[in-house]
């Protein structure tokens, strides 16, 4: 797969502030998820791939374009910036529209129709921005950035104020965009939506990459995190005794009826529960691993550092 | 177009306007007053040494509303909006100082309307009325080609334009020969003394080092704008956007 954004030993710093660190990464097709707490250093980077701010240090290219030096790229990458911020005195169609002229596309009134219809934004496009509530905004950021068509789109924060079928609907659309080949780079600190939409996690901490993958890849190379299994049974105290002891298991809990067992290798002490279980004549009910979501995997990035 | 379109709409809010008109105004109301105890024959004497000492009241609403061109997209944060489309960097900057041009010289033109009224009240010689709109559209675009840039570089742009006009146009442009050169009010000056009679009126104070001159005074102002257009497509391929 063709890397479409590279970003080579990209720095930037703010008088003494380092928003970003020596960062070499390649985006491509697909949906990327940027993750990180506040002051990470998502939306910097973010900025900085769209060429609104200079790097201090390193290269950023876009299809092959440095964005600063080449505006022509600005007719296939788009940003939805996380501000709030849009022309409040315009209607929604107007807004598009004007992205539309200045995208220099061809009919910008149908591709401006084209693009809210899109986002499902026909019934309000004929209002002021002004009155559009906070997830309206975003639609209509998103239909503004789509007008051109973008191969690059980035994302700063995109679901932010959308209502939960708004969300839903965006993250349809992202993933839409991703599986045609599309690089989608969308930052947000909603982990469950991120890996609901994202094939890929770039984790950010302090400015600098802390993991790049798929969840699995991230948390299968986390050989310090012993992994969580939590163990529904008839006699957890029982089993309990049975596991303490067992080749790969490093620590178990008893919490009434459940069991919380820490392993090296989650896949192997599922292996062996059953027999386990047989021996002690205790049933179990459920068996599901506790820390391989996106919001585990990403706490331990944190805490880690 | 669309963005220079823009742009200036963004910069025609009405409050805005009206009280920005009302200050490129003053010489005309002051005119409007003072004229009232001047006798016909000083009346012509009386407009010519308003507009030339009064009328730079219109650089500060010139600056005020330059200023904003780019900067209030900066501040509002919806300059990606405009930034992030496939336009070269100097059609950029060339949008956005028309922009600045047209917005300073619409209140100009109000400037100019209630000199012109003032005028009318009293009687006075319009041949001297009119160039005032000549001097009026040469600071517009002077001032245009300095503070949009300014307004894009500068968080405190206003404050940096006001520092441009008190110590460099008022202060040391008066004290050192060379820096009269700079001063876009007196280049001005320079289109609009020469267009008058000035005949009594002690241009030298206003004018400093610059001669008086329509050509000389034009190519001056074509110097200025592509120095502003210079800094400005720089400033925009160089500097953070946001």
């Amino acid at each position: 797969m063709t890397n479409t954004v590279e970003v080579t030993g990209l720095s930037k710093w703010f008088g003494p502030k380092v928003a970003v660190s020596e960062v070499t990464i390649g985006f491509g097709p697909g949906v990327t998820g940027l993750l990180g707490p506040n002051g990470a250093g998502k939306t910097t980077l973010m900025r900085v791939i769209a060429g609104l701010q200079v790097p201090s240090q390193g290269t950023i290219s876009v299809l092959g374009r440095d964005p600063r030096a080449d505006s022509s790229v600005y007719g296939s990458m788009a940003l939805v910036p996380e501000d709030e911020a849009v022309y409040e005195h315009l209607t929604g169609r107007r807004f598009v529209e004007l992205a539309a002229r200045l995208a220099k596309v061809d009919d910008p009134k149908g591709r401006a129709q084209s693009v809210l219809e899109t986002v499902e934004l026909t019934d309000a496009a004929d209002r002021a921005l002004g009155g559009y509530s906070k997830g309206m905004r975003q639609r209509a950021k998103v239909a503004a950035a789509l007008v051109p068509d973008p191969e690059v789109l980035l994302l700063d924060e995109p679901l932010n104020g959308a209502d939960p079928v708004q969300r839903a609907q965006l993250i349809g659309l992202f993933k839409e965009l991703g599986a045609a080949g599309r690089t989608v780079i969308v930052s947000s600190h909603v982990l469950r939506e991120v890996e609901r939409m994202a094939d890929r996690v770039v984790a950010m901490v302090d400015g600098r990459l802390a993991a790049v993958g798929s969840v699995a890849t991230i948390r299968a190379a986390m050989t310090d995190k012993p992994r969580q299994v939590f163990v529904d049974c008839t006699d957890p105290r029982s089993l309990a005794s049975e596991l303490i002891g067992t080749p790969n298991v490093i620590g178990v809990h008893v919490n009434g009826a459940q069991l919380m067992i820490e392993a090296a290798d989650a896949r192997e002490v599922a292996l062996q529960l059953p027999g386990l279980a047989t021996r002690r004549g205790v049933s179990i009910s459920r068996i599901e691993p506790a820390d391989e979501s996106l919001e585990s995997v990403f706490r331990y990035l944190v805490e880690g550092r | 177009m669309v963005l220079t379109r823009h742009l200036y709409r963004r910069l025609m809010r009405r409050a805005r306007v009206i009280w920005l008109v009302v200050l490129a105004s003053v010489p005309g109301l002051i005119f409007a007053i003072a004229g009232i105890d001047v006798s016909t024959d000083d009346l012509t004497e009386a407009f010519l040494g308003i507009m030339l000492s009064v009328g730079f009241t219109y650089a500060i609403a010139a600056l005020i509303l330059t200023v904003s061109t780019l900067r209030d997209e900066r501040d509002a944060g919806t300059l990606p909006y405009i930034y992030m489309r496939p336009i070269p960097r100097v059609s950029l900057a060339i949008s956005s100082l028309l922009a600045g041009v047209l917005a300073a010289a619409t209140i100009a033109v109000g400037g100019w309307i209630t000199t012109v009224l003032a005028g009318l009240l009293h009687g006075a010689d319009m041949s001297v009325v009119m160039p005032s709109a000549a001097l009026l559209l040469a600071a517009a675009v002077g001032y245009a080609a300095v503070f949009v840039p300014v307004g894009y570089l500068f968080s405190r742009s206003v404050l940096v334009g006001l520092g441009y006009l008190v110590l460099l146009e008022l202060a040391l442009s008066g004290l050192v020969s060379g820096l009269a050169q700079l001063s876009i009010w007196r280049i001005a000056a320079s289109i609009y003394v020469d267009m008058v009679d000035t005949t009594g009126i002690p241009v030298d104070e206003v004018l400093g080092a610059v001669a008086p001159g329509v050509g000389g005074g034009l190519v001056k102002l074509g110097v200025v704008l592509v120095l502003g257009l210079g800094v400005l497509t720089w400033a925009l391929r160089r500097r953070d956007a946001l």
